[in-house]
């Protein structure tokens, strides 16, 4: 904390008092007995006062009865009566619930006590604690409202940052500003969370000063910065962990397997096909998917400034490999960072920020049908790993291919460069105005490698390239000539510029006592151009990867290599406002508007403009305000208008980029079709959010904030189905975007905090967050009762949907009533199930018309949604004596997951719950019979929707800091170590691999194809500071 | 104080003008659709889209022959491809993906013809007419298909609609889309080239071929044989009936006198199941391939589409297009030398034992991966002996038996099949019979039970009033506005 504020420190002045006093020294240091340099001295009632020099230590003339206050951001201010003493030290202690904290909110900053809008605060230790690759990975259970779930756990998988709901069908991703520079949320692998000050969410009206991209909610993140005035410090902190599969699935071993299937097979008037089943464990396939895998990182941070000049450098390597797959799956990182801030003149301050970072990783295929963890469920044990000197083939499933050889033949690799930086310029005019001008920028070049030589998984996968098993190439015939079709190499090379030019004057001026009035004005441009180049060569020689190039590429006639190319470019222009005014640091009002122009919008619907109001009321300042226990107590409300224009790019006009291809003379022939329909009148969806907010403090020690929200998103941007007539659904064609649906999401969030300070004794610090939000879909566009989501298993029903009184995404299934014991209660029962037979699952008549109707939708009902209904999360922190122990506790409770990962395949393996299938009247009630025959089981009915409640724990780390008299021997300030585990338990019943099933399109949350679970890990590190 | 504020006015006030023009950004190296058909290249390219939205033919071959007494739906299990299971068993109602499929690509393919004939006067060069001639076939082809399928459909011509308009579009009597069909064929048939200047362009015979089918349907059986009888004595594209039936559907003898109105495909382009409208292959061949199959000449597919014995047993003995048409594949298996070896898989959505034998996946006739989306096998939409046979039913129904003997002894002929002697009543059965022998697994079957009135008596399920349209799907009557009703019975 004390890190940023250091600034009046620079604006110190001297003063010498002359009569009557002595000279006072002393040294300043903190709770553990460090020095604090920039603490500011005043004799109380006078205008003499001092700062601390580097080394803590001050002097000052005062009488014996003076009074001195000590006082530093961050710090409960002490005041001493001088006495007769000439040396005063002191130890200042930290405040917890430091109201006077500046927190970051665009544009400006505010203190805590002055806030009207809903943010919370995450501090870069608690953010780093947690030992995660990513930040938002680390963020999550941390911050009231942001709801975080995971689409992967491969190193690299991204995660989705939901504030405060889902409130759109499309981009649901916040704002990321890293030092005021746009990030995406993809983009965020290549952010080193060490380099991390702060990170500050907006989550209310308040973030419309972001205006037509604020819709989702602000994250803004700040880098480490040096202090002005302190010595130089490196920080070396280091860690080396080992990962594991936190679960595997109970699925059925060799002998099980035959059992069963066999039973299937006779239930389907097919011969058995296994004569012996006691084939004892057969092959594992998730024990010889899943391995240990190494995790580490080093990193390396040296701050300090002079009396004009701070920085904040820094480097640091992270690997990761892969529970699946190793290094095939693995994610390398570097990062460098120089954050520099000087005041050239006086009034004048140049702040530079610098990150690079160089990112290299690999991935197998993932998350669905075809990827790695897929086959390996569905992969029979009654197979062997290998046959011979090759791979097995797993004949008897259809486009199920070992995952072993899979991973083998994988070859993707790619390779980020990633500058990001900011100039900054900050001029302050007078007392009153501060101009500032900056220029960000964030540039990436992606390049990517794949290799995909001859494979051969089995007669008739889809995944073979290779015509037959001695990886013979297929001859294609290309004009009467047939020519081999060998390995080919795909690469590209891509480039994304983000700027954003920004100019602002900022303003500030009190009126008296009682009055002040603050006020922002400025101007942005925010843009992005992308670039990409791709090409593929085929008949790569040997299909060996040492030749994987395309400059390799042995291609007759160069016929079948191909290249492709694209380029866009986005442009956002704004002019923005904000006044504040308050009175008697007691009532507060805000106001903001801003005008945005969007280049994604035609000229009709070009220019937005989005206000937002806010105010607060100390009512702890009040006179008539008098509790003992209440310390701080404060009411805030906002109400504001924010946008979305997150959609392609030119979707409001007509383009041929549709595609028209027919075969003349055996040759495939390219033409022209309209691709995206247009829509001229297309325009951002807009969030109207209200929030009504509380904060207090009791005894010192606890703080309470609780916010209340409801946020209408109103002409949500998609691209539903249209009528078939309008002849949109061409190759390569699309609807048009519209605006059309609203969704209202509204919650409540509370979050705790409690902490204690003994120099001595043992310090217990926690905090708790929860957050309840319910989401509803008010209206879909006219015409329509739903737009279709995902599918259920292979070319099956569509299982979610996004419908009016619903949630977002919710599952829509048949509802199930049990088993259908025998043939007698399938005939006397009041409703008709075609086909049941006894062992089936019994549906249940939702429209009541005595039918089980499977042609339409009539008997289909909401059997599960995605979205929890409470989010909550718990840190702990406990440090005694130079032990310290803390644990990160995320839960989130109420969602349903659908089991899609089971391939409904009769020689497929199952999950060993098909165990206490049914086999007879009596048997089961729950789990139907196995048969290959037809049957309605496999429709998508609530059998295949499980709770996905869990809680997790998500870091507990224990450490020990040396005493600092023993470390200082040896030169070192501040010496720990510690053993950490992440995702060391999780409480679910779930039977999946993973309960935190994400995805970036709200229609597919929740449907699990086998998600690459995350690790569970075990780490040991240390912490250096010299 | 003044200077700054002066100077932030100026600042507002030009970035409130100059800065907006910033936004105006124009997709690099891409047509915009409003401005196009600047030159004869760009209708060039402009009909090859139309051409485009016939490849998604592997509708018409599953739901002609599903729907049928012919072929069962088959796949990995019932919820494979739920909507053909539901036509096969008769039960499918107004949600059904393949249904709308069908109506969302022959609406595109309108959509496209339309575009083009927007534009049509836009400028003027040599071989406009040809274009416009190939856009007003298969327009005529699309709307077909549409008829066929749902009855009365609403009816666009020579223009794009815009989603404005579509609550206020209601469905056109099925009369005024035939009529529609028929202006643009006779127009087709007069400019068309007899002989196709490349392989796969559309000629006056097919242009004629499909103007007798379109009469035919619509029973005007004078008028039917009068287009199909000059086909036939005039025959433009110099068609005949291709010796060897049993080797017809390999792709070495695809594009031979016997095709009149193909499909064109190609194995050199690469597809994945996520687009299937999207394919440069013939998707229904794979899906019709053996599942898991390991052995010789055949390739493994999907199990799609799968013949049923009732078709097997309709042949008369003796008649070679049994075995051309239906793959018996445990006696394909038995004869093959180290049969034991062979094997195969058996999917949860059906299984007869038989394979669609015209267009199945075999080895040396597979594309570029995903195989078994990509088969280079055209799709013949009317051959020479369907024209035949149209003739033959067309002069019987109009009163002229001998011609009809004459036209449908030449397709018995062919395949060493006993001419046919009846007359009347014998003769038109004996001609919708020798269809059913002759032209299986091509996708014709149930709409010619429907339009002859024998649905009933051979599809079990089939209801008289009801199955003789497919419903239309009901969220497209629910995105056009809800005001269109629905076909009878659903």
């Amino acid at each position: 904390m004390k890190k940023i504020l250091l600034l009046c420190f620079a604006l110190a002045v001297h003063y010498v008092a002359w009569a009557q006093s002595t000279v006072i020294s002393g040294k300043v240091v903190d709770g553990t007995g460090e020095p604090l340099p920039g603490v500011s001295i005043l004799k109380v009632n006078s205008t003499v006062g001092t700062v601390t020099d580097l080394d803590g230590l001050y002097t000052i003339n005062a009488g014996p009865d003076d009074e001195l206050r000590f006082s530093f951001l961050g710090f409960q201010p002490q005041t001493i009566r001088v006495g007769n003493s000439t040396e005063v030290n002191v130890v200042l202690q930290e405040d917890l619930t430091n109201l006077d904290e500046v927190v970051v909110i665009g544009y400006g900053s505010a203190t805590k006590r002055e806030l009207t809008g809903a943010t919370s605060q995450v501090g870069g230790e608690d953010v780093q604690k947690m030992n995660m690759p990513r930040v938002d990975q680390a963020l999550q259970g941390q911050i009231a409202g942001v709801n975080i779930t995971t689409n992967s756990g491969a190193p690299g998988g991204t995660s989705n940052i939901r504030i405060r709901g889902i409130g759109t069908f499309g981009d649901n991703d916040p704002l990321i500003l890293v030092d005021g520079v746009i990030y995406d949320a993809a983009g965020l692998n290549s952010l080193n969370p060490n380099d991390i000050e702060s990170v500050n969410v907006l989550k209310d009206g308040t973030a419309g000063i972001y205006g037509v991209r604020a819709a989702n909610g602000v994250i803004l993140i700040e880098t480490k910065k040096g202090n002005l005035g302190s010595k130089p410090r490196l920080d070396f902190d280091t860690y080396y962990g080992v990962q594991q599969t936190a679960s595997k699935l109970d699925l059925l071993n060799a002998r099980e397997y035959a059992i069963l299937k066999n039973e299937a097979f006779a239930a389907g008037g097919q011969a058995m096909p296994f004569n012996n089943v006691e084939l004892g464990e057969g092959t594992n396939w998730q024990d010889a998917v899943f391995q240990d895998a190494p995790i580490q990182e080093y990193n390396m941070t040296l701050t300090g400034g002079s009396e004009k000049t701070s920085y904040s450098i820094g480097g640091s390597y992270f690997s990761q490999e892969g529970i699946v797959g190793g290094p095939k799956a693995n994610l390398e990182r570097i990062n460098a960072r120089i954050n520099f801030i000087t005041e050239i003149a006086p009034r004048l301050k140049f702040t530079n920020v610098t990150l690079f970072t160089r990112e290299m990783s690999s991935g197998l295929p993932q998350g669905g049908i075809g990827s790695v963890l897929y086959n390996t469920i569905n992969a029979y044990p009654t197979e062997p790993l290998r046959v011979g000197d090759r791979y097995s083939y797993l004949n008897n499933v259809n486009d199920i291919i070992n995952p072993l050889a899979q991973m083998e033949n994988t070859y993707n690799d790619s390779w980020v460069n990633k500058l990001v930086g900011k100039e900054e310029i900050e001029f302050k005019i007078n007392d009153r105005f501060t101009w500032t001008g900056r220029a960000g920028y964030n540039f990436a070049m992606v390049d990517f490698k794949a290799f995909n030589p001859l494979v051969w998984y089995g007669q008739g996968k889809f995944a073979n390239s290779a015509a037959n098993e001695n990886l013979d190439p297929v001859l294609v015939d290309v004009g009467g000539v047939e020519i081999e079709r060998g390995a080919n190499v795909f690469e590209s090379r891509n480039t994304f510029l983000d700027y954003n030019l920004e100019t602002f004057l900022n303003y500030n001026q009190s009126f008296g006592e009682d009055h002040r009035v603050k006020g922002t004005f400025g101007l942005s441009l925010v843009g992005n151009r992308s670039e990409g180049l791709n090409g593929t060569g085929f008949n790569i020689p040997n299909n060996d990867l040492a030749f994987a190039d395309i400059s390799a590429n042995q291609a007759t006639g160069g016929f079948l290599n191909n290249t492709g190319s694209f380029q866009s470019s986005q442009r956002l222009t704004s002019v923005f406002v904000r006044g504040e005014y308050d009175y008697k640091q007691r009532y507060f009002v805000s106001a903001i508007l801003r005008r945005d122009g969007s280049s994604n919008f035609g000229p009709n619907n070009r220019i937005g403009y989005f206000p937002a109001i806010s105010g607060a009321w100390l009512i702890s300042d009040e006179s008539f305000f008098n509790s003992s226990a209440i310390d701080f107590l404060k009411l805030r409300t906002s109400f504001g208008v924010s946008g979305n224009d997150q959609i392609g790019l030119f979707r409001y006009r007509g383009l041929l980029n549709g595609s028209a291809t027919y075969v003349f003379n055996d040759f495939i022939i390219n033409g022209a079709a309209i691709g995206n329909t247009s829509n001229p009148d297309l325009k951002w969806e807009t969030t109207y959010q209200t929030n009504i907010g509380l904060d207090f403090s009791l005894f010192e020690n606890f703080d309470f904030t609780a916010n209340y929200f409801v946020k209408n998103t109103k002409d949500l941007l998609f691209q539903p189905d249209v009528s078939a007539i309008l002849g949109s659904y061409g190759p390569g064609g699309s609807p048009p975007v519209i605006n059309a649906g609203d969704v209202t999401n509204s919650g409540l969030e509370l979050e705790l905090s409690y902490g204690t300070n003994n120099t001595t004794g043992a310090n217990f610090r926690f905090g708790y967050n929860v957050t309840f939000v319910k989401n509803e879909v008010t209206a879909v566009p006219e015409g329509f009762e739903f737009i279709p989501g995902a599918g259920f298993s292979v070319g099956g029903n569509i299982a979610t949907r996004f419908e009016k009184g619903y949630p977002i995404g919710y599952f829509i299934g048949y509802q199930t009533d049990g088993i259908f014991q025998t043939q007698e209660e399938i005939a006397n029962s009041p409703v008709s199930q075609p086909g049941a037979q006894p062992g089936d699952l019994r549906f249940v008549d939702k429209n009541g018309d005595g039918v089980i109707n499977f042609g339409d939708d009539s008997d289909r009902e909401m059997i599960g949604s995605p979205i929890p209904n409470v989010v909550m999360g718990f840190n702990m922190n406990v440090d005694f004596k130079g032990f310290d122990l803390g644990a990160n506790i995320y839960a989130a409770l109420g969602q349903e997951i659908i089991r899609n990962y089971e391939r409904q395949q009769i020689y497929a393996n199952q999950l060993s719950y098909n165990i206490d299938r049914w086999t007879g009247p009596g048997t089961s009630t729950e789990i139907p019979r196995l048969t290959t025959g037809a049957t309605r089981n496999n429709v998508f009915s609530d059998f295949y929707v499980e709770d996905g409640s869990f809680l997790r724990l998500r870091n507990v780390q224990l450490g020990y800091t040396i005493p600092n008299a023993i470390t200082k021997r040896i030169g070192v300030q501040h010496f720990r170590f510690y053993l950490a585990a992440n995702n060391l338990v999780t409480l679910t019943r779930y039977q999946g691999f993973d309960p935190d099933v994400g995805s970036g399109n709200p229609l597919f949350a929740g449907v699990d194809n086998g998600i690459y679970p995350q690790a569970r890990s075990f780490m040991a590190g240390l912490n250096f500071k010299f | 104080m003044k200077n700054i504020t002066k100077w932030f006015l100026f600042m507002s006030l030009w970035m409130g003008t100059a800065c907006d023009s910033l936004l105006n950004i124009d997709p690099e190296f891409t047509q915009d659709a409003e401005n196009f058909f600047n030159t004869k290249e760009d209708f060039d390219r402009a009909i090859i889209g139309v051409y485009d939205m016939m490849q998604p033919a592997y509708l018409n071959i599953w739901i002609g022959e599903i729907a049928s007494d012919n072929a069962i739906a088959g796949g990995e299990s019932v919820n494979d491809t739920r909507g053909l299971h539901e036509i096969e068993n008769m039960t499918h109602g107004g949600v059904n993906q393949e249904l709308r499929a069908v109506m969302r690509v022959n609406y595109t393919g309108i959509a496209r013809a339309n575009y083009i004939f927007e534009n049509q006067d836009k400028i003027d060069f040599e071989g406009k007419e040809l274009i416009l001639a190939e856009a007003k076939f298969m327009r005529a082809y699309f709307y077909f298909n549409l008829v066929t399928y749902f009855g009365d459909m609403p009816l666009i011509v020579d223009r794009r609609i815009s989603i404005n308009e579509i609550p206020t579009t209601p469905r056109t009597p099925k009369a005024e889309i035939y009529a529609q069909i028929e202006s643009d064929l006779e127009d087709a048939v007069a400019v068309l080239p007899a002989t196709a200047g490349q392989v796969g362009r559309l000629t006056t015979g097919a242009a004629m071929a499909l103007l007798g089918k379109v009469l035919l349907y619509q029973e005007k059986y004078t008028e039917a044989s009068t287009v199909l009888g000059n086909l036939i004595d005039n025959n433009p594209g110099g068609y005949a009936l291709f010796d060897d039936y049993s080797t017809m559907f390999y792709a070495a003898n695809e594009n031979v006198s016997e095709d009149v109105f193909t499909v064109q495909f190609s194995g050199l382009q690469g597809g994945d199941y996520g687009c299937l409208i999207c394919l440069n292959g013939n998707a229904a061949v794979g899906f019709q391939g053996i599942r898991q199959y390991t052995g010789p000449f055949y390739a493994d597919g999907n199990a799609y589409n799968l013949p049923t014995q009732d078709l097997y047993d309709s042949f008369a003995d003796g008649d070679l297009r049994r075995d051309a048409t239906v793959l018996n594949l445990d006696e394909f298996i038995a004869a093959q030398p180290n049969s034991d070896e062979i094997t195969y898989g058996i999917g949860a959505g059906g299984h007869t034992g038989f394979f669609n034998n015209k267009y199945i996946k075999r080895q040396g006739e597979i594309g570029l991966p995903d195989d078994d989306l990509t088969s280079p096998l055209n799709y013949r939409v009317i051959r020479w002996a369907d024209v035949l046979l149209m003739a033959a039913e067309a002069f019987q129904q109009s009163g002229n038996d001998g011609r009809a003997r004459t036209e449908l002894n030449k397709v018995r002929a062919r395949v060493d099949m006993p001419a046919i002697n009846s007359s009347g009543d014998a003769l038109y059965q004996a001609i919708l019979d020798e269809r059913r022998y002759e032209l299986s697994g091509e996708g014709y079957r149930f709409f010619d039970l429907v339009r002859t009135g024998q649905a009933a008596d051979n599809i079990s399920g089939f209801v008289v009033g009801k199955n003789e349209l497919f419903p239309i799907p009901q969220v497209e009557i629910d995105l056009a506005g809800g005001n269109w009703s629905q076909n009878p019975g659903y």
